[in-house]
């Protein structure tokens, strides 16, 4: 191990710290812009997500990461390194690829080997073997790729490109191809070996769920610009685009009028009923907005009966379609002015199922909710599937 | 264990008796008979009389053709006579053409000819292996009258019983002036360093051959195994030197032409038909040999009769004068020279057509060869040819 | 004979699941075909050239050649012209060699750079093909005319000096009817079995491949060498093979490029079947050849170790 961090330390300056930064980075082609002025601070150290829809060109960021594609235009720096044009095989930049791109005519661990065999490194049996032990695949030591299964050859993937302890790993959907089960056992194993070793990993997925699960920071991409960026909670709780909210689990976006500011609030007309924003939640300060809130953060009764811990409440919803998952149950619930909102009940045993057809009142406590600017599209990010 | 054994056993068994199928297959499918004939015994009914055709082999262009007014030699024939001439050019090669019939001819059966025309030394291997049957003397008087003297008794007919030749020609040797001085002999061929790597000889072992025994002082129609050696040694000296730049049938004319080759041995139809100034074909001084393509009546032709009198029409000093006119080879014919007065006063002293008395009393042939001295010559001369 | 391997797996229930016996003999019915495809093509004529190889040499073609077992022949064949075979293996060897080189770089271009013009340049690999090969051999003649540009343009650059001193030519500087010659006609003449499946297995590699060992710290020649070629591994052996099996048999090019002194096997094969007449040598020099070549291909193939690639 010693002797691979000298080729990649020795150029590190001793202070500053190894981020890497994208700067106005671009790319397009032909006739289509794939990234747009990108900027972003991955922190040494951090695990990374970057999320978004299919083509929404997060494998082009990273290609241009890895120095597989040229950008158009900005920057690409590893601390105080500049990296945009170096050649991919000069950078201290790994990638595991979507479809792992394992050499076929190699055994397991030639191809695991044939990083630091590049650059020169003697002995690398011990490396090797070390980092097979990592990903538990000792036995297969011997075997060619297509002797393996696709969970195999995933950890393969991975193992060839961590022995070489890049700064900066770029995962590009490793795990897309792979089971549910097999999924969530990768995704507990590549957290674990990341804090083990330390290194900044910039993983790209467009598994809402795996991002929020893995990363320490998510950056959601559409349409080649960074929409938000931050830690996965606060990005779930309080997005800022429509998109956003909608790409990140599901939300509820009612059309609401806003009032104005009042203290700590900013306080909207929600069809005739009243409602209260924290100011930290709003990102609309006049005019018409958007009223989001999560579903799972909307409280339901029968027309009449109390809520527990009632916040804003809007009356005369008619419950159409009510579907049981276990845990809890998801309703559809009719409002007077013709919008269908989601309500996720835990299911506690309190009170017994609603059927369809009742009479409800919904409700929800102001600090859950958001707001945001109407001129963006409220089904901005809703995957059709 | 045992069933394995046992099955083992059988596969090896079935080899076995494969491997004896297979030998039995080489020893009886494919062995090559003999195919030698006797002419009297292969005699088929002749029709002439009732069926008025004949049917002809020949080399590719080597008979002139209706043109206009002028009626050629073979329509000429079909009137004086009535009799139908299939005649076919599918002669290109003597040995491609022994291939054709070996199978028919070798096996006493028709080859579906009447006539065809093959070099010397092939015309001497069929009418050996009796092939060919002989001509009657009494309906063929104007080629035994007018045969020149030169091509009247080779070493394998020496009475020209069988065969008549078609066209004549000399194998000699030819430069290009514009290229290369004058050339004058053979030996120059062998020696000349300015000639180096650009002389090219003949794949006719005969023609070939036979300057080598010249240069021996030798006679090609009656030499010993002790000179063919030495005249061999000396071939493969010069070859060993890297003189010759290859052993070629007709395609020297083109290299000979382009000035890749500088001279080369040559016949005197290719460069007579060649129409290149700079080409010049010479007589070398240590003598010329002399070749023919000869008629032959096949074994079971049908039509002996008329084949018969096709040959002695094309004796006809006219009919001889008509034909050389068109292909520029020497006429066999005694007295066409007269007759060509009358057909192109122009070729009257054409030497390539009607070479001169002194041309031709230098001319030689080459000895008849039986079966086995044909095979060991051919092979002492493919050594250095295809080595 | 078709008719009935066609219809006979066309009906799996009836045939197949009563009787093992029926199925058993519809496997038979549907090799068939290529049975005797392989008997008519091939086993007849080979062991109609073996025999021939154990004939008694005093035979003659008039006289007719009998089956001997006279395995001396093979002994002669060999001693007389072990030269001759030598020389074929050796020219094939370096045609091969120089159409791998020319064939890779050919095939490389027209895999991975050519874009829109693939499939032109491939048409252009083919297109020799659509003259004779006797012409293809002679136009040669006239390019490489001792009077011509390309020798003098060679002269002036000293690549016949350069020739000559490698053994290629001789001294008089020119190009035709040396060695070069006879080796650049086989080469040219062979150069689409070898581009041909070159290009077919660089084609099937996956870029991705290529760009993964650039990001595993390769550089493009490293990369070329660790990655590329290996996996073209299979184009190469099919390559070569295609290559220098035809060209150690040919005979035309040393006929028509070559002279006196640069026969090959072929010519002599050729020769003692048309002018001499002698089978027997004929069959033996034929068959050694062929053990020739199958002992070097069995040799390549092993040690190139092709058999372990995906
Ligand atoms: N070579 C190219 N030429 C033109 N357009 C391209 C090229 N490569 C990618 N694109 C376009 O750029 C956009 C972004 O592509 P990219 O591969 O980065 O998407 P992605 O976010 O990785 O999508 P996915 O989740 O499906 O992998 C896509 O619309 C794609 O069509
Ligand atoms: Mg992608």
């Amino acid at each position: 191990m010693s002797q691979l961090h000298e080729s990649t330390t020795t150029d590190r300056p001793a202070s500053g710290s190894r981020d890497l930064r994208l700067s106005g980075l671009t790319k397009e082609y032909a006739a289509f812009t794939a990234v747009k002025s990108l900027d972003l601070v991955m922190p040494q150290g951090s695990f990374f997500a970057l999320l978004g829809p299919s083509g929404c060109g997060k494998t082009t960021t990273l290609r241009m990461v890895a120095g597989l594609e040229t950008p158009t235009s900005g920057a690409i720096h590893l601390g105080d390194t500049e990296i945009t044009y170096a050649k991919p095989y000069k950078r201290p930049v790994n990638t595991v690829f979507q479809n792992y791109a394992l050499f076929p005519h190699l055994n397991i661990s030639k191809n695991v080997a044939f990083g630091l065999e590049r650059r020169g490194v003697k002995n690398v049996g011990q490396q090797v073997a070390d980092m097979l032990e990592l990903v538990e695949l000792t036995s297969q030591a011997h075997k060619k790729p297509a002797q393996m299964s696709g969970g195999q050859q995933q950890r393969v993937a991975l193992a060839r490109a961590l022995i070489n302890q890049p700064e900066v790993l770029l995962l590009d959907e490793p795990l897309g191809a792979l089971d549910l089960k097999l999924r969530r056992g990768m995704q507990l194993e590549l957290k674990r070996i990341q804090t083990e070793v330390g290194l900044t990993f910039v993983h790209v997925t467009h598994d809402q769920e795996e991002a929020m699960t893995m990363a320490d920071t998510i950056a959601v991409m559409n349409q080649g610009v960074i929409e938000q960026m931050g830690a996965p909670n606060d990005l779930y709780e309080n997005p800022k685009t429509t998109f956003v909210a909608n790409f990140l689990g599901q939300s509820n976006l009612i059309e609401a009028e806003i009032q104005g500011r009042e203290g700590g609030q900013v306080k909207v007309r929600v069809q005739g009923a009243l409602a209260s924003i924290p100011t930290e939640r709003a990102h609309s300060e006049s005019g018409k907005g958007w009223l989001g809130i999560r579903p799972e953060k909307v409280l339901i009764a029968e027309a009449g009966h109390p809520i527990d811990a009632p916040g804003d409440v809007i009356t005369g919803g008619f419950i159409t379609d009510v579907s049981f998952v276990g845990v809890s149950t998801q309703y559809m619930v009719k409002m007077p002015w013709g919008q269908e909102l989601m309500v996720f009940e835990q299911n506690t045993g309190a009170r017994r199922m609603l059927p369809v057809g009742t009479k409800v009142d919904v409700s929800w406590r102001p600090e859950y909710a958001f707001l945001l600017d109407a001129s963006q599209d409220a089904k901005a990010g809703i995957e059709e599937d | 264990m045992a069933e394995l054994e046992r099955r083992t056993l059988l596969k090896g068994s079935v080899g076995v008796a494969a491997l004896g199928a297979s030998a039995a297959a080489l020893k009886w499918g494919f062995n090559t008979p003999d195919r030698k004939q006797n002419p009297a015994d292969c005699q088929a009914k002749d029709v002439s009389a009732t069926d008025k055709r004949l049917i002809f082999s020949n080399w590719p262009e080597y008979i002139d053709e209706d043109d206009k007014k002028y009626v050629s030699t073979l329509t000429q024939f079909e009137k004086d006579t009535g009799i139908k001439v299939d005649y076919t050019a599918d002669v290109n090669d003597n040995n491609e053409f022994f291939a054709k019939v070996a199978n028919q001819l070798g096996s006493c059966s028709s080859s579906k000819r009447d006539l065809f025309a093959l070099t010397d030394w092939m015309a001497a291997k069929m009418i050996q292996v009796g092939w060919i049957q002989k001509l009657d003397a009494s309906k063929v008087p104007n080629l035994h009258a007018n045969i020149i003297d030169s091509l009247k008794s080779p070493g394998w007919d020496k009475k020209r019983e069988y065969s008549a030749p078609w066209q004549s020609g000399l194998t000699g040797i030819a430069y290009n002036k514009k290229k290369v001085g004058e050339v004058k002999s053979f030996s120059e061929l062998l020696t000349r360093k300015d000639l180096k790597g650009r002389v090219t000889l003949l794949t006719e072992m005969r023609d070939t051959m036979g300057f080598m025994l010249l240069l021996e002082g030798a006679d090609p129609s009656n030499f010993t195994d002790a000179q063919w050696q030495k005249a061999m040694e000396r071939l493969k000296k010069a070859d060993g030197d890297g003189q010759f730049r290859a052993f070629t049938g007709n395609d020297y004319v083109q290299d000979l032409a382009s000035g890749n080759v500088l001279a080369a041995e040559a016949w005197s139809g290719d460069i007579a038909n060649a129409g290149d100034d700079n080409l010049v074909w010479i007589p070398p001084e240590e003598g010329i040999m002399i070749w023919a393509d000869n008629m032959l009546i096949p074994n079971l032709a049908t039509h002996k009769d008329n084949a018969e009198e096709w040959i002695n029409y094309y004796y006809e000093p006219e009919v001889g004068a008509k034909l050389a006119n068109y292909n520029s080879y020497i006429c066999p014919v005694k007295g066409a020279q007269e007759a060509m007065e009358k057909v192109n006063p122009e070729n009257v002293h054409n030497e390539l057509i009607f070479p001169t008395e002194k041309t031709l009393s230098q001319t030689h042939g080459f000895m008849a060869l039986d079966e086995a001295k044909s095979r060991t010559y051919e092979g002492d001369f493919s050594s250095v040819t295809a080595s | 004979m078709t008719s009935t391997a066609g219809i006979a797996p066309a009906n799996p229930h009836d045939s197949a699941a009563p009787a093992p016996r029926g199925r058993k003999l519809t496997g038979y019915w549907l090799i068939l075909p290529a049975a005797l495809w392989l008997g008519v093509f091939f086993v007849i004529p080979f062991y109609s050239l073996v025999s021939s190889s154990l004939f008694d040499p005093n035979g003659s073609v008039l006289t007719g050649y009998n089956m001997t077992w006279h395995f001396a022949n093979y002994v002669d064949a060999i001693n007389d012209y072990k030269g001759q075979l030598w020389r074929s293996i050796w020219y094939a060897g370096l045609a091969t060699l120089a159409c791998l080189v020319i064939g890779y770089v050919l095939a490389y271009a027209i895999a991975f750079k050519a874009g829109r013009w693939k499939n032109l340049m491939l048409v252009l690999v083919i297109a020799p093909f659509f003259t004779s090969f006797l012409l293809r051999t002679l136009s040669w003649k006239l390019i490489l005319a001792d009077d011509g540009w390309v020798v003098g343009f060679a002269q002036t650059i000293h690549l016949t000096n350069l020739l000559n001193f490698i053994g290629l030519t001789g001294t008089d500087d020119r190009l035709l009817a040396t060695p070069f010659a006879v080796i650049a006609g086989l080469t040219y003449n062979f150069l689409p079995f070898m581009v041909l499946p070159l290009y077919a297995s660089l084609e099937k590699i996956d870029v991705r491949l290529i760009e993964a060992s650039s990001d595993l710290y390769a550089s493009p020649m490293r990369g070329f060498f660790k990655v590329t070629f290996p996996l073209s591994l299979p184009g190469v052996v099919a390559g070569t093979l295609l290559t220098f099996i035809p060209a150690a048999g040919d005979y035309i090019n040393a006929t028509l490029l070559g002279n006196t002194n640069t026969k090959m096997v072929g010519n002599v094969i050729q020769s003692l079947f048309t002018t001499q007449g002698d089978y027997a040598a004929a069959g033996a020099l034929s068959v050694t050849l062929m053990a020739i070549i199958v002992g070097l291909v069995l040799i390549y193939v092993r040690t190139s170790g092709t058999e372990d690639l995906v």
